[in-house]
C-alpha cells in the first residue's frame, strides 16, 4: 500500500511541476467554461444585446407602441440614428441607409416600419425586415425576437384590421346589414340594446378604443387570417447567391484556429533546434542570428499561407464556396492573417522558457482567442465586456475579414481596417519578439 | 594559430570564465580537461561565436577576430556535444544543408559528402534517416558534418559522450587521423583517459579558471610523486586502513584504495617492506603511474568526476 502511495505521490508532484499540463488541465477548461457559461446563462444579465437598425416612417400610434417595446427588448439593441461628424448632429436612419449598412455588414438586420405600416385605411400592417444571414443562429434570434415582439402588439389592432378587412371586402350596405344582424342577434339572445351594439361597431369609435384598451385577449386566431392582415416582408439583402452559406460563414473561423495551432508549432521548432544543438551548428556556419530568425519567420509565413489556401480550396472543392469571385481580397486576407498569426507564434516562442511551456500557453491563448474572436460562435452572444476583449484578438479581425470577403464580396476599401489591424499586429508584435529573442539569448 | 587573451564571461553573478589565457599552435591536438560545469563548453561557445564574451579577445592567425565573422567561421569546424543533426532527414540531406551554408558548390559538395562519409565509415548509410542510426553512428556523422568545408581548426566539445567503447575508439582514430593530416584540434573532455590518449597539450580548467597548461609529463611533474600504491578494497585490506595512513595520503574509491606515498616512502621498495610488515597479501597490491586524475586532484582538491 505504501508503495502505491509513493507511486501516486510521484505522479502528483511530476504533474504539478509540469506547468503546461496544469494549465491544460485546469486553466483552459475553466476559461472556456466561463465563456460558454456567459453565453448560455446570459452572463448574469449582462449578455450583449444584438444591435439592429430601426426605421420608423409611420406616424401611427401602433408604430410608436412597437418602437417603445423594441426599446425595452432584452435581446435586441435598437439603433435609430447615428452621429454625423460633418453635420455635427444625430441623423435618423432611413430605409436606404439602413439597407446600405446591412449590406456592408455593419449590422445584421434592420426593421423597417414603412410609411404605409398602418394608416387610416390599412387593412393590414406591413413590416419589412432587411437581414444579413451571415450567421444563422444570430439571424434566427433576431427574426424570432422581432416577430415575437411585433405579434405581442398586433392584438391591439387586430379587431380593427378585421373590421377594415370586412369593410374592404363588403360594401357599406352589406357591412351595415352585417352589423345590424349581429346587433339583433345579441339583443335577442343576451338582452343587449341593439342600437348600442350596432354603434359600437362603428369603425371610427372602434379604432380609438382599441388603441387605448389592453386587448391582448384577442390574440387567438388562425394563421391564414393573420397572414392576410400582417404583411411580414423579410428581405435577405446579402448572400442570396451564395451556394453554401453555412460553410462560407464558418470556414474562416475554423481555418484561423488551426492556422494558429500549426504556426505556433512551427515557430517553437526553434526551441527544438536549440535543444538538439542544430541551432548552434547553424550559427557556427556563416549564418547570422537575424538570418536564422527571418528564415523561421518566412517559413512559418509560407506554411500559414499554404495552409489557409488549402483550406479555402477544400471549401471550394467540397462545398462549392466561391473563393474566386473576390480572389484578390481573399489573397490579401490570407497574407495578412498568416503574418499576424506568425507574429503570435514568434512572441510565444520569444517569451516561453521551454517547448512545454510554449505549447501550454499557446493552447490556452489559441482556444480563448478562438472562442472570443468568433471562430466557434458569433461574438454577439458574448457579454458586452467580452465583445470588447474579442476585438483585441487576431482571430476576430481575421474571421470578420474573411466574412467580408467571402460572404459580402466586400471591396478592398471595406477590408482595409481588418488588413491594417492585422498588419499592425504583425509588425509590432514581430518587432517586439525579435527584441525579446535577442535580449533573452534565445538565439 | 589561436590565442585567447583575458577572456571573461559571466552569467549574472556566476563567473563562468575567469580571465582565460590560452595559446594553441597550428597542428596541435589541444585538450581542455575539467569536470562538468568547469566552463569548457562556455569557452567553446565563446570561441565559435555562439556566446559573446564580456571582455578579452581572440586572435586567430595573428589577427584579432570577431567570432561572428564569416571568414573565421569558414575556417573552424565545430562538433557539438549534442547530436546536432536533423533526425528525420537522411545523412546526405543533413550534410547538404550544412555544406550549402558554407557556400560549397553542388559538385564540390557532393564530392565532400562522399569523402567525409567515407572518413567516418558511413558511406553505405548515405540515404538512411539519422533517426535510424545507432548512437555511435550519429556521433560520427556529427563529426562529419563539421568537416565538409575543410576547416583548419576543429573544436570538439565532448564528442564521445554516451558512446560505446567501440564507437569511441573509432572516433579517436578518426580524430587522430585528422590531427595527422595537420588539422588543429581543440578537444574538451572530462575523461582523463581520452585527454591522455589524444592530446599533445592540455589545459586543466575548473570553475572557469585555467589551473595548469602543458603536455602530459609537465602536468604530471606538478605533483610530488610519480607512482602510487593501489590496493584492492575488500574486507581484508580495510582492516589495515589506519596503518595505511602512516604511509601517505590514502584515497578511497569504490573498489580501490590508493596510497600516495609520503616523502619518507618515496622509494617504492621501502613502501613494499612496510606493507609486508603489516601483513597484507601481495595479490591485493599494484603500482600505478600518476595520472591526470591525480594532477587534477592536486590542483583543485577534488576529483574529475566529483
Amino acid at each position: 500500500m505504501k508503495i502505491l502511495f509513493i507511486l501516486i505521490y510521484k505522479d502528483i508532484i511530476r504533474f504539478l511541476k509540469d506547468k503546461p499540463a496544469v494549465i491544460l488541465t485546469f486553466v483552459v477548461p475553466a476559461i472556456l467554461i466561463i465563456i460558454f457559461g456567459n453565453i448560455f446563462s446570459g452572463g448574469g444579465g449582462s449578455r450583449g444585446k444584438i444591435p439592429i437598425l430601426f426605421v420608423n416612417d409611420s406616424n401611427s400610434q401602433i408604430a410608436e407602441m412597437i418602437e417603445s417595446k423594441l426599446d425595452s427588448s432584452d435581446n435586441l439593441r435598437i439603433i435609430k440614428s447615428y452621429f454625423d461628424d460633418e453635420l455635427q448632429k444625430e441623423i435618423k436612419y432611413d430605409e436606404k441607409l439602413a439597407r446600405n449598412r446591412v449590406e456592408k455588414g455593419n449590422y445584421s438586420a434592420a426593421l423597417v416600419l414603412p410609411i404605409d405600416f398602418f394608416t387610416d385605411t390599412s387593412t393590414a400592417v406591413k413590416f419589412r425586415i432587411l437581414y444579413d444571414p451571415k450567421n444563422e443562429i444570430e439571424n434566427s434570434l433576431i427574426q424570432g425576437s422581432l416577430q415575437q415582439l411585433i405579434m405581442s402588439q398586433i392584438p391591439r389592432v387586430f379587431p380593427l384590421l378585421l373590421q377594415r378587412k370586412f369593410t374592404a371586402d363588403l360594401d357599406t350596405t352589406e357591412f351595415n346589414r352585417f352589423r345590424k344582424g349581429i346587433a339583433n342577434t345579441m339583443s335577442s339572445a343576451f338582452g343587449f340594446n341593439s342600437d348600442s351594439v350596432f354603434n359600437s361597431m362603428n369603425p371610427k369609435t372602434l379604432e380609438k378604443r382599441l388603441l387605448i384598451d389592453d386587448t391582448s385577449s384577442v390574440a387567438s386566431t388562425g394563421d391564414n387570417m393573420l397572414s392576410s392582415i400582417i404583411k411580414f416582408e423579410s428581405e435577405q439583402v446579402v448572400g442570396e447567391d451564395i451556394k453554401s452559406p453555412g460553410v462560407t460563414r464558418t470556414v474562416g473561423g475554423w481555418a484561423m484556429m488551426f492556422l494558429l495551432f500549426s504556426i505556433v508549432g512551427a515557430s517553437i521548432s526553434l526551441f527544438e533546434e536549440k535543444q538538439e544543438g542544430s541551432l548552434k551548428r547553424l550559427l557556427c556556419s556563416p549564418v547570422s542570428r537575424t538570418q536564422v530568425l527571418w528564415s523561421k519567420y518566412i517559413y512559418t509565413m509560407m506554411l500559414g499561407v499554404v495552409q489557409l489556401t488549402v483550406m479555402f480550396l477544400l471549401a471550394w472543392g467540397m462545398f462549392d464556396v466561391d473563393i474566386f469571385k473576390n480572389i484578390f481580397n481573399l489573397i490579401l486576407m490570407i497574407l495578412f492573417s498568416a503574418a499576424a498569426a506568425v507574429s503570435f507564434g514568434m512572441i510565444i516562442t520569444a517569451h516561453a522558457k521551454s517547448i512545454n511551456q510554449a505549447n501550454g500557453v499557446a493552447t490556452l491563448i489559441i482556444l480563448v482567442m478562438s472562442a472570443l474572436g468568433g471562430s466557434w460562435f458569433p461574438i454577439v452572444f458574448l457579454p458586452e465586456w467580452m465583445q470588447i476583449l474579442s476585438k483585441l484578438t487576431i482571430t476576430y479581425w481575421s474571421v470578420e475579414g474573411f466574412l467580408q470577403v467571402l460572404w459580402r464580396n466586400a471591396p478592398l476599401i471595406e477590408i482595409l481596417l481588418h488588413l491594417s489591424i492585422l498588419g499592425v499586429i504583425a509588425v509590432v508584435v514581430n518587432w517586439y519578439a525579435i527584441i525579446k529573442f535577442k535580449k533573452g539569448n534565445m538565439i | 594559430m589561436l590565442k585567447i587573451e583575458n577572456l571573461k564571461k559571466t552569467y549574472g553573478k556566476i563567473e563562468a570564465l575567469k580571465n582565460i589565457n590560452l595559446e594553441i599552435e597550428e597542428g596541435e591536438f589541444f585538450g581542455l580537461l575539467g569536470p562538468n560545469g568547469a566552463g569548457k563548453t562556455t569557452l567553446m561557445n565563446v570561441i565559435i561565436g555562439y556566446l559573446s564574451a564580456d571582455s578579452g579577445r581572440i586572435i586567430f592567425n595573428n589577427s584579432t577576430i570577431s567570432t561572428q565573422s564569416s571568414s573565421f567561421k569558414n575556417q573552424i569546424g565545430y562538433v557539438p556535444q549534442e547530436i546536432s543533426l536533423y533526425q528525420e532527414l537522411s545523412a546526405e540531406q543533413n550534410l547538404k544543408i550544412f555544406g550549402k551554408l558554407f557556400k560549397l558548390n553542388d559538385s564540390h559538395l557532393k564530392a565532400k559528402i562522399h569523402e567525409v562519409l567515407e572518413l567516418v565509415g558511413l558511406q553505405d548509410r548515405i540515404k538512411d534517416s539519422v533517426k535510424d542510426f545507432s548512437g555511435g553512428m550519429k556521433r560520427r556523422l556529427n563529426i562529419a558534418a563539421s568537416l565538409l568545408h575543410d576547416p583548419k581548426l576543429i573544436l570538439c566539445d565532448e564528442p564521445t559522450v554516451g558512446v560505446d567503447p567501440q564507437s569511441r575508439n573509432a572516433i579517436f582514430d578518426l580524430l587522430q587521423k585528422l590531427s595527422n593530416e595537420g588539422k588543429t584540434i581543440i578537444y574538451t573532455t572530462h575523461y582523463m583517459e581520452e585527454a591522455e590518449r589524444l592530446c599533445d597539450r592540455l589545459a586543466v580548467i575548473d570553475y572557469g579558471e585555467i589551473r595548469a597548461i602543458g603536455d602530459l609529463s609537465s602536468l604530471i611533474s606538478l605533483i610530488d610523486y610519480k607512482d602510487k600504491l593501489r590496493i584492492i578494497k575488500n574486507s581484508e585490506s580495510l582492516k589495515f586502513l589506519d596503518q595505511f595512513k602512516d604511509l601517505g595520503e590514502v584515497i578511497q574509491n569504490e573498489n580501490i584504495i590508493d596510497i600516495i606515498p609520503s616523502k619518507e616512502f618515496s622509494r617504492l621498495s621501502k613502501l613494499f617492506v612496510e606493507i609486508e610488515k603489516i601483513g597484507l597479501s601481495e595479490e591485493l597490491l599494484s603500482i600505478k603511474r600518476a595520472t591526470l586524475e591525480d594532477v587534477f586532484l592536486h590542483l583543485t582538491g577534488r576529483r574529475l568526476r566529483d
